[in-house]
This record gives structure tokens, C-alpha cells and sequence, in this order.
């Protein structure tokens, strides 16, 4: 006799619900706990100035430096469609992120990482949306996106940024920079850098930093503001001009000592030398807003 | 001392680029900046091009054939392509220069490299013109200059927007958004430069303006492929 002949009639499709109301929510927690993100952590030991390349399509890429001689890369993929590798090809460790299927969405087609390298590490990074922030690397780097801001604390080297409609923020940064972008914003801050290029079209360029002895500091833009501050020590020849736009002064230069092979007839310039003029400042936008201000 | 012109020169590109250089050539190379800045972009394009991953995927016949005949008519090239009708022509149009300077470039990054070669010759083409006094000469050189830049910039973009649509929506946007915003100012420079044709700093922006549209649209092509 089987037990189910105790069980009053009313009584079995209450058992029913209360076993689905039971099932129902493990099932969904099961199929939400295979198709979650996997956190995925690798360790890769790698001798003096090692190279990293990682290439993501879409996610927040944080890289920082320790004293290890080891990368550490930790990958969180946003599902479980997509998968994170990661190769040591001799002092090389390359990072991609590839789609398993023809058909994933690209709302899926993300991946976070937090990546720790050597020092002297050099990076290249190309993560076209999200968002790309270095700290303390002081080798070589190339950070490639189109819509993901770019942000740099503290590095040094040979830095090459470019962006379509990201921005970049620069604090701390000495060596070389060379900055391109279409309409991000660039914010050069405490640099202490002996070159720097920045372009971009419809951004605004602030440079607040060191203008150092020999030196040379070319910003230009198409509209926006270009706006570099200057302490009274500072020593630098100037250049700025601004098609249609305005150039506001607030330094005091002394006019160009002799005539140059190149004036501009057009537009508003302004040209000459503030104390000793020992590094080189260029500024030239179409039809923005040029401002040589003085450091609070 | 020179013997040939610019323009006669980009007639001697291709062979050049193959090896092929005459005293003549080689003179006018040795005297003229101008033309030897299009050999040395043309060299670094080739220098670059040869670490791009050959694995990817192509871009339809028709993008090649319209760059190849486009090369052709603006006679940087030499004309190789028998008939329409001949099954082999894929291939004759890698044979060649064009694909001898690229070996194992895949066909969106060459589009690319295209235009940005493209655009370096127009803007070397821009240099002898620097030098004319009259406006309308200035006026003229520019248009000589940008319009089959323009033209094959509007080509690629075609191409392009079938490519990128298919790519992140948030990326897709973007491209999008600030392609509208590199034809903004070149559609503004031109009218700057129409409006004072002597002006330099506005032709300076034009052919920026133009460069930057040849790397926006190759990103997009390369965004394109990459979600296929």
C-alpha cells in the first residue's frame, strides 16, 4: 500500500504548490548560478620589463603596479557566452576576450579585470567602451578606445593615448605623452613631462602642470577650450593662436627677439617669451577658446 | 636638379615602391620634400602593415575594385585588371604593387591604410600649390587636392556604416556620433578655406579633418569585422 492512499484528496494539490514553490525558486537559483560571471584569477611569473597586451571590447580595465615579478590578472566576464584567455609567450602575457558563440549579445560581450604587473611593465591596451585606469607603471604604454575614458596616475615612459569620444585624465604622468581623440576631453594634471602632444577635435585640452627646461608642449583642438596654467617661476616661449576663437592672456611676454620664418595673418595670435623662454609651448584651435591663465 | 614634377612622380610611385627608380625619379625625390614624405609614409605604412595579424576577415570585392580603379584614374597606380569578366580578377587585384606593398594585410586595415595614404598625397599634392599667389589657383589646387579624397572618404563611409552597425550599440553610437562631428568641420573648413583659399592654418584643419575621417572610418570597418 503505497502512502499516498493516507494522504486526503484536498490535501494533494496544496503538497503540489508547496513542492513547486520550493523547486521552482532552487531551479532558478541553480540556472542563475551556472550562468552567472566567473571570476577567474592567473598568476604569470615574468622576468624585467615584460610586455602585457590585453584586448577587450567592452569593461573596466584597472592596471596597477607592485613589486612582484609576476602579472596577476583577475577576469570577470559579464556571462558566461564569452571567455577570458590569457597566454605567456616568453615575457609576453596577452589578454583577450573572445566570444564562444556566433550569436552573443553585446551587452555580454563584457569583461572586468583587475591586472597587477611589474613596474616597468609595458602595456597595451585596447578596450573600445568602459572605462581604462593605469597606476604606477612606469614603462611604455599604448591605450587604444573609442568610447571608454582613459585615466593615467603616476606614469612614466613613453605614453600614446588614443580615443574616439573617450576622455583621458592624466595626474602625476612624466616622460613622454602624445594624446589624440575626436571629441574627448583631455585633463593634464601635475604632470612633469618633457613632451607632450594632445589633439582633439571637439574637446577641451587643460594642461595644469611643470613646463620643464627644454620642453615642448603642443596642444591643439578644433573647438572647445585649451586652457594651460603658469606659476611665476615658469620659463617657456609661447605660441598660441585660435583661428575664429579668443586667446586670453593673463602672463606677461616679452615679444619675440627676432622675426619668425612662420607668423600666422590669420585669426588671433599671440606669440613671445615669459622669463628666459627655456621650453616650448604651442597652442592652435579652429574656432575655440585659447586660455593662458595664471596658477591659483 | 629636378628633372620630372610632382605629379609626373606619382606616376613613377608604383615602380618606385617595387624598386624601380630612374636618375630622373631619384632626382626629384633628392630635391623635392614633398614627394619624399609621401615615399616615407608610404614606407611606414608598409613597415606597419607587415605585424598586422593576416587572419582576419575581407571586405567585399566591390570596396577593393572601387580603391583599385580609384588608384588607377588618380593614376597613382598603373592600370593591371584585363576585364570585368575574367573569374580571376580577386586575385589579379592583389597581385601586384598594391598587394606587394602589403603582403599580409587583411583588406579592412588596407582600406584603411588607403585612405590615409590617400590623404598624405593629397596633402603633399598641397605643397607646390602653397606657393601660387592667386586665389583662385589656391582655390583650385585644394579642390584638385580634396575632391577625389572626399569623393572616396564618402565611399568608404558607405561601407563603413553596414559594417559598424552590427557592432556594441555604445561603440556603434559614438562612431557614429563623432563621424557627424568630423563632417561638421570639414564641411566648416571648407567653407573657411573657400572663403580665404591662402589661408594655411584652415587648410592645415581641412586635411586633418580629412585624416581624421580615413581613421574614423577604418576603426569602424575594423569594429565591423571584429563582431562578424
Amino acid at each position: 500500500m503505497s502512502s499516498s492512499h493516507f494522504v486526503p484528496a484536498q490535501w494533494l494539490p496544496k503538497a503540489n504548490w508547496k513542492t513547486a514553490g520550493l523547486l521552482v525558486p532552487s531551479l532558478l537559483l541553480c540556472s542563475a548560478v551556472s550562468a552567472a560571471p566567473h571570476r577567474q584569477e592567473q598568476h604569470f611569473k615574468v622576468a624585467a620589463h615584460p610586455v602585457i597586451t590585453i584586448h577587450n571590447p567592452n569593461g573596466l580595465i584597472t592596471v596597477k603596479a607592485w613589486t612582484k615579478s609576476e602579472v596577476m590578472i583577475i577576469s570577470t566576464p559579464a556571462s558566461d557566452r564569452i571567455e577570458v584567455d590569457a597566454e605567456q609567450m616568453g615575457n609576453r602575457v596577452d589578454v583577450s576576450t573572445r566570444e564562444l558563440s556566433d550569436s552573443v549579445a553585446p551587452d555580454d560581450m563584457r569583461a572586468d579585470f583587475q591586472i597587477n604587473v611589474p613596474e616597468d611593465a609595458e602595456l597595451q591596451i585596447h578596450n573600445d567602451a568602459g572605462n581604462v585606469s593605469v597606476a604606477n607603471v612606469l614603462g611604455d604604454m599604448n591605450v587604444e578606445t573609442v568610447a571608454a575614458g582613459v585615466d593615467l596616475e603616476d606614469a612614466t615612459g613613453y605614453l600614446t593615448v588614443k580615443t574616439v569620444g573617450g576622455s583621458f585624465t592624466c595626474m602625476r604622468c612624466a616622460g613622454r605623452i602624445e594624446a589624440s581623440s575626436i571629441s574627448g576631453n583631455f585633463r593634464l594634471l601635475d604632470l612633469r613631462s618633457y613632451h607632450v602632444w594632445a589633439q582633439t577635435s571637439s574637446g577641451n585640452i587643460l594642461f595644469n602642470g611643470q613646463f620643464l627646461p627644454n620642453g615642448t608642449y603642443s596642444l591643439k583642438n578644433y573647438s572647445g577650450v585649451i586652457e594651460v596654467r603658469f606659476s611665476p617661476g615658469d620659463s617657456f616661449d609661447l605660441s598660441a593662436t585660435s583661428l575664429k576663437g579668443k586667446v586670453n592672456n593673463e602672463a606677461k611676454l616679452t615679444p619675440p627677439p627676432h622675426q619668425r620664418h612662420f607668423m600666422p595673418r590669420w585669426g588671433n595670435a599671440l606669440f613671445g617669451t615669459f622669463n628666459e623662454g627655456r621650453a616650448k609651448i604651442e597652442m592652435t584651435s579652429f574656432d575655440g577658446t585659447i586660455n593662458i591663465l595664471k596658477r591659483d | 636638379m629636378a628633372t620630372i614634377t610632382c605629379r609626373e612622380f606619382l606616376s613613377y610611385l608604383e615602380p618606385w615602391m617595387e624598386g624601380e627608380r630612374s636618375q630622373d625619379v631619384q632626382a626629384h625625390v633628392r630635391t623635392c620634400a614633398h614627394c619624399t614624405s609621401v615615399i616615407k609614409d608610404l614606407e611606414m605604412i608598409h613597415s606597419e602593415a607587415r605585424g598586422w595579424n593576416p587572419s582576419e576577415q575581407d571586405a567585399p570585392e566591390r570596396v577593393w575594385t572601387a580603391l583599385r580603379e580609384q588608384l588607377e584614374q588618380e593614376g597613382l597606380i598603373r592600370g593591371t585588371i584585363p576585364t570585368r569578366q575574367q573569374a580571376a580578377r580577386g586575385q589579379a587585384l592583389r597581385a601586384g604593387w598594391f598587394a606587394g606593398l602589403f603582403p599580409r594585410l587583411p583588406r579592412p586595415v588596407l582600406a584603411g591604410a588607403y585612405l590615409a595614404a590617400l590623404v598624405a598625397v593629397a596633402f603633399a599634392l598641397s605643397g607646390p600649390v602653397n606657393k601660387r599667389v592667386n586665389e583662385a589657383r589656391w582655390l583650385k589646387g585644394t579642390q584638385i587636392s580634396t575632391s577625389p579624397l572626399s569623393a572616396q572618404l564618402n565611399f568608404a563611409e558607405q561601407n563603413s556604416n553596414s559594417y559598424v552597425t552590427r557592432s556594441n550599440p555604445v561603440v556603434a553610437a559614438s562612431l557614429h556620433q563623432n563621424l557627424a562631428i568630423v563632417d561638421n568641420y570639414i564641411a566648416l573648413c571648407e567653407k573657411s578655406v573657400s572663403e580665404e583659399p591662402q589661408n594655411e592654418v584652415a587648410r592645415d584643419y581641412l586635411y586633418e579633418a580629412y585624416q581624421q575621417k580615413a581613421d574614423l572610418l577604418t576603426q569602424m570597418t575594423e569594429r565591423g569585422e571584429n563582431v562578424q
